[in-house]
Formats: C-alpha cells, structure tokens, sequence
C-alpha cells in the first residue's frame, strides 16, 4: 500500500515535471501567436490611423519648380502632393517634404507663360519673315504658386512653381486647411488675380 | 598751322583725360579704399515697403541671390535670415534689400516688338556689420529687356548685387 501509494505519489510527482514542458510549449505557442497578433495589429492601427496621412489628398502632376527647391535643381518637373501634414515635392530620384508647420505664406497668382521656351525658342529665331514673332504670340495661361517656409535650423526659404490654370488653388486650400499661414486668403487671391 | 596742331593735340589730351577719370572704377562705399573683409554674411528677405512687389519676384530675387552670393566664394558661411548658426558668427555682416521700384513686364511685348515690354526691379541693397554700421548702401537695378521671362529680373539683379560683393569684399 505503501509502495502503491509511494508510486502513485512519485507518478503524481513526475507527471507535472513531465507536463511541464508541454505547458511551456503551449505557453510559448501563445506568446508567438499573441507577438505575431501584436505585431501585425500594430502596423495596421498606424495604418487605419495613417491611412489619411499616407494617401496623399491632393496630387498635381506635371508642376514645373522655378527655384527653391533646395536638393531639386531649378527648373525641373515635379510632382506636388499634401501627404499627412507636409507638402512633398518629388522627382523621380528625390523627395524634398516641407511640413505645415513651417510654412510661413503661400500665395498663388496667374501669370502667363510662351509655349516654346528653352532651346526650342532660339531655335524658333531661325524663322525667315519674323516667324519667331508671330510664334511668341501663342501662350496660355498658369498658375504660380509661391512658398515661404523655414528649415529645421529656423533658415528662411522660398519656393516658387508653375501649374496648369486652376491648379494652385487646391493646393493652397488644402495647406491652409491644416493650418499653414496664409497672408492673403484663397478667395480674395483669386479675386485680385482676375 | 601749328596752333591747329596744338589746339588738336589739346583736346584730344582732354579727351582721353576725361575718358580715363570715367573710366575709373567709382569710390567703394567704405571711403578708405581697402577691401572689407568677413567670414559670414546673413541675407535677409526683401521688405517691399510700399512698392506692390508680388510675393514670386521677392522670393526669386531672395532665392538667386543666396545662390550668387555663394557663388563669389567670399564668405565660408552665407546664412539665410532666422538660421540659428548666424548668432555665433563674430564677424557676421547683413545685407538687407527695400523695394524701390517695380516694373512688371510682358514677355509676349519684348519678344514680339523687341522694344517695348521690358521688366525692370530696383532695390536698395545695404549692407552693415555686426556693429550695424553701413558698408555698402546702393539701389541695385535688375532688367529684362529682350529675352525670357520676367523672373529674370531677379536673376539680373542678384548677378549684379554678387558683383558689388566680389567687389567690395
């Protein structure tokens, strides 16, 4: 009885030493499941959060940058985007990101601009009978769109785009919406630009 | 026949003193002749005072000259206006711009006409030391009178305005 007992007991005994691993087991399998649920519901509340600061709201493809865009040489083409709380001016090597905060005016006015330029214009010159004269008459109507804005070290900065006609206004609603400064309001610039 | 001589010979002598005395590079603001000597400068934006300069032309006129400034190679540091790093320059010097005049032009104008049309800015450019006291104090032109846009003005203005630094420093 004694010895029944004593093997009954010592089973008893050995069982949870037996068991134990199994437990870790389980319990590790939950902590990997539980680190994988963590992990990957991180990302996706960041997401589901920055689905609206990642998705850019307004896009202008095609935006000619006159100066100031700092890494960007003068003149190229870019793509302007408000993407979460800063604008981003990109080509297709480098993106430059001018936060809201740090905007210090924008303007937007009209401004019109000859379709043949560069190159291509002292090209036009070769035209016997003032041809290139009469080519200068054909232009069309833009959009400037003017920045000022700081750097991280407080330096003053500005930068100056060309849009399509129409295309500015969008852009400057969509700063000033998120609180960038803005001297002179939307509706008045178009007014005066008129 | 020799007094014509002479009278010829005179007034040729006058002329070529007087073209040499207009030829002469002006005076240098300073007074003294030597050249100013500084590791930094500070550029600050451009007050428009009561001229109606639109905000593009300021920017422009900022953004070039920071550019050309650099481009003399005078100064190590070419600090842009609010940057921290100028408060611990020693021998930091200013250079500060007021809107004079502003002609805005038409591009279409000068390229079909070639006379009329033409784009002209006038700034007054002074520059101080860090005691605040004048070094330079002139009104600057820029113009575009044949070809390209009107923000070239700004261009023109900033190559003349690094021309006066190279000069003066």
């Amino acid at each position: 009885m004694d010895m029944q007992s004593e093997v009954s007991n010592a089973s008893i005994a050995i069982s949870p030493l037996r068991a134990s691993p199994r437990i870790w087991v389980r319990g590790l399998f939950f902590l990997a499941i539980g680190a994988v649920l963590m992990l990957s519901s991180a990302p996706a509340r960041s997401q589901a959060s920055g689905t609206p600061s990642s998705a850019p709201s307004v896009v202008q493809a095609d935006v000619k940058l006159v100066i100031g865009g700092n890494t960007i040489k003068n003149n190229s083409k870019v793509t302007l985007s408000v993407v979460g709380s800063s604008l981003h001016i990109a080509t297709n090597k480098t993106t430059v990101e001018v936060t809201v905060p740090s905007i210090l005016d924008i303007f937007t006015n009209e401004d019109s601009r000859q379709d043949i330029t560069g190159a291509a214009h002292f090209a036009t010159m070769a035209i016997p009978y003032g041809g290139s004269r009469v080519l200068s008459l054909f232009s069309h109507n833009v959009d400037v769109l003017t920045l000022e804005f700081t750097d991280a070290n407080g330096g003053y900065h500005g930068a100056i785009f060309v849009l399509g006609q129409g295309q500015a206004a969008p852009i400057k609603k969509q700063l000033v919406a998120m609180g960038a400064k803005a001297s002179v309001p939307l509706e008045v610039a178009t007014q005066t630009s008129k | 026949m020799k007094q014509h001589t002479r009278a010829a010979v005179s007034v040729v002598a006058s002329i070529l003193i007087a073209g040499s005395l207009l030829a002469q590079p002006r005076p240098v603001d300073t007074g003294t002749g030597q050249k100013l000597s500084s590791s930094s400068i500070q550029i600050q934006p451009v007050d428009p005072g009561d001229v109606p300069l639109p905000a593009e032309f300021s920017v422009a006129v900022y953004e070039n000259l920071i550019t050309q400034i650099g481009k003399t190679g005078k100064f190590q540091h070419v600090y842009r206006s609010g940057d921290k790093d100028a408060a611990n320059a020693p021998d930091l010097v200013t250079l500060r711009m007021t809107a004079q005049s502003f002609k805005k032009g038409s591009q279409k104008k000068r390229e079909v006409t070639t006379v009329a049309g033409s784009s002209s800015i006038i700034l007054k450019v002074h520059i101080t030391d860090h005691t605040g006291q004048t070094l330079v104090d002139r009104d600057v032109q820029g113009k575009v009178r044949f070809f390209g846009g009107n923000l070239n003005v700004t261009y023109d203005f900033s190559k003349k305005v690094a021309a006066i630094v190279r000069d003066q420093f």
